[in-house]
């Protein structure tokens, strides 16, 4: 319970400090809102009522002041490109993002745990080699780039999915999950090597483990011993990974977003930055960062219950 | 020496010595202008003997421009780990030695900053600072800073922790002899191997970062631009995503191999 309570607490501070990194990192600039929202080219003295008027001559730490309040609040303001509320657009883009990050995970964890297994069991033998250099391969290419081999082959060679664009899943599923494909694929594959790599790391040693030993010893089959015993044990270790590729995922999804033109929180976040949309930068950049460090904690507490061995006092 | 005569260690390191003497000798050899030479009568020509890998959009060589985009990836790659590995070392070396509040502090302030997806991270600040070569660098070298930072820290924490700094205090060695001459030098070696694994992944990001727009720019060559440039022509001429992405491809693999190579060698504890 203190555990949780701590844990809690600490959750606090982080988003705290992630608030003012996220301020840190978009007041480096050298041009400003103001400049932005004028152009370049605009009239000093209009310019600088502009910046009065949107207080961004008072000091920083009133500024930040401000943000911090608005986002307490539920006042997230207004987008400079989409002019449209912020908190508005964030829903609607997290929500089509959920979309392509889960089907991705799926797709990575159903494949990266038998084939990490298939490899162990086989360690050194051409088994372990196939699959082991697959997963080499997979983490070796930029996302992008399996994009756009997906883009080349199945939409434009085959025709099976669309090659961009977005469907919302709540008006039309199938079209959604059509469209979803090929983004969650292409994010999925890479992730799928980095697991495929710690399934058969983490296997490799559980198997060399006395318990399995005995498994074995007692007649269980060997299907049992691999599939029930040994996994049951490694899939720990392969799940809190997995928690924490989702901040690489999150990373991945600008781009693969911006490839396959699919409109979610990666699209919003690449627009942002594009046209120095700061208060959408900001938070784009603070969603995203709370989302991670969210799923590590939720990923933390799963572990709790998964592995009963571990008990924090 | 023996461990790195694998087949993993040999294809790793042939493929890292032959890219590091493409990226040194091509802007030497490649005279600038047949990079850039634009034939406008032969755009998007598949490869051929003529044109060894093809040529782009705009009739320029493929294969000049990904030999000097070799350059340019490179060198921004190492630059930004060098630079991230500078900052790390301090961060993680009080860290790890000093241990204690100043060890709390650092930390949770490190944790933090590894929520931010490295590539947002290095986007950000691209974006920020105005996408240009030297803050593609800034970009990339500050994002990858907390991950290693974190890394220094666990190792300074166990060499701390050996007889032999125990018997250096007692001897009297201050506290800066301390970290220069036993702390440092004993954790190298993971570090290498570390940032022998960051080069990889700071080439994957130089390639999204200009493949984004938001890295190196043209009319510098760069595997991530090259990528971007042929998304509008990838029906009539794939080989103009190919090319660059196989460079980029059998870059990151040989630096995975010869990392994952130098890791069995120099790490002691998987020995």
């Amino acid at each position: 319970m203190t555990y949780i309570l701590n844990r809690l607490l600490s959750i606090v501070l982080t988003l705290f400090l992630i608030s003012v990194i996220t301020f840190g990192v978009t007041n480096i600039l050298p041009g400003d809102v103001a400049t932005m929202i004028m152009g370049t080219q605009s009239n000093p003295a209009a310019l600088a009522g502009l910046r009065e008027s949107l207080g961004l001559n008072d000091p920083v730490i009133m500024r930040y002041g401000r943000w911090i309040g608005g986002l307490l609040t539920g006042d997230w303001g207004h987008s400079l490109v989409f002019k449209q509320p912020i908190a508005e657009l964030l829903i609607q883009k997290i929500k089509a993002s959920s979309l392509i990050v889960i089907m991705s995970m799926v797709i990575a964890l159903a494949c990266a745990v038998p084939l990490g297994v298939w490899a162990a069991v086989h360690r050194n033998r051409w088994q372990d080699t196939v699959s082991s250099s697959s997963a080499l391969l997979g983490i070796s290419l930029p996302d992008f780039f399996w994009g756009i081999v997906m883009i080349l082959l199945f939409a434009r060679t085959l025709g099976w999915f669309p090659s961009s664009g977005f469907a919302d899943p709540a008006q039309e599923f199938g079209r959604a999950l059509m469209h979803a494909f090929l983004p969650a694929l292409a994010l999925g594959l890479g992730l799928m090597a980095h697991l495929t790599r710690m399934t058969r790391s983490t296997m490799t040693g559980i198997l060399e483990q006395e318990f399995i030993r005995v498994s074995r010893a007692k007649g269980l089959a060997e299907r049992t011993v691999v599939w029930r015993y040994a996994l049951a044990n490694a899939i720990g270790p392969v799940m809190t990974v997995a928690g924490l590729q989702v901040g690489y995922l999150f990373g991945s999804i600008i781009v693969v977003e911006t490839l396959f033109n699919y409109t979610g929180m990666g699209w919003l976040t690449y627009q942002a930055l594009l046209n120095r949309d700061v208060p959408l930068i900001q938070a784009t950049v603070f969603v995203i960062a709370a989302v991670v460090m969210l799923t590590n904690l939720i990923v933390d507490l799963l572990y709790l219950l998964v592995d009963p061995r571990i008990r924090l006092g | 020496m023996k461990r790195f005569l694998t087949p993993k260690g040999l294809i790793g390191l042939s493929l890292v010595l032959a890219i590091l003497l493409i990226a040194i000798l091509a802007p030497l050899l490649i005279p600038a202008d047949l990079a850039t030479r634009m034939t406008m009568t032969a755009r998007l020509r598949p490869p051929s003997a003529d044109y060894l890998l093809g040529t782009d959009q705009l009739g320029r060589s493929l294969f000049y421009r990904v030999m000097l985009g070799a350059n340019t990836s490179l060198m921004i790659a190492g630059a930004a780990v060098a630079m991230s590995v500078l900052l790390g070392l301090p961060l993680g070396i009080i860290s790890g030695y000093y241990r204690g509040h100043v060890d709390n502090v650092l930390m949770r302030l490190v944790d933090t900053l590894l929520s931010f997806p490295a590539l947002l991270l290095a986007l950000t600040i691209s974006a920020m600072l105005g996408p240009n070569l030297p803050n593609t660098i800034i970009a990339i070298g500050i994002a990858f800073t907390p991950f290693l930072a974190r890394i220094i820290r666990g190792e300074a924490l166990r060499v701390a922790q050996m007889p032999y700094v125990e018997a250096a205090r007692a001897a009297g060695t201050n506290d800066l002899q301390m970290i220069l001459r036993h702390i440092l030098p004993n954790i190298m070696p993971p570090i290498i191997v570390q940032a022998t694994i960051s080069l990889a992944f700071a080439i994957l990001a130089e390639a999204g970062l200009s493949f984004l727009g938001l890295g190196t720019q043209p009319p510098q060559s760069s595997w991530g631009l090259m990528i971007q440039a042929s998304r509008d022509y990838l029906d009539i001429a794939p080989w103009t995503a190919l090319v660059p992405g196989a460079a980029v491809a059998l870059t990151v693999l040989g630096l995975n191999m010869f990392g994952d190579t130098l890791r069995d060698v120099l790490d002691p504890r998987t020995k």
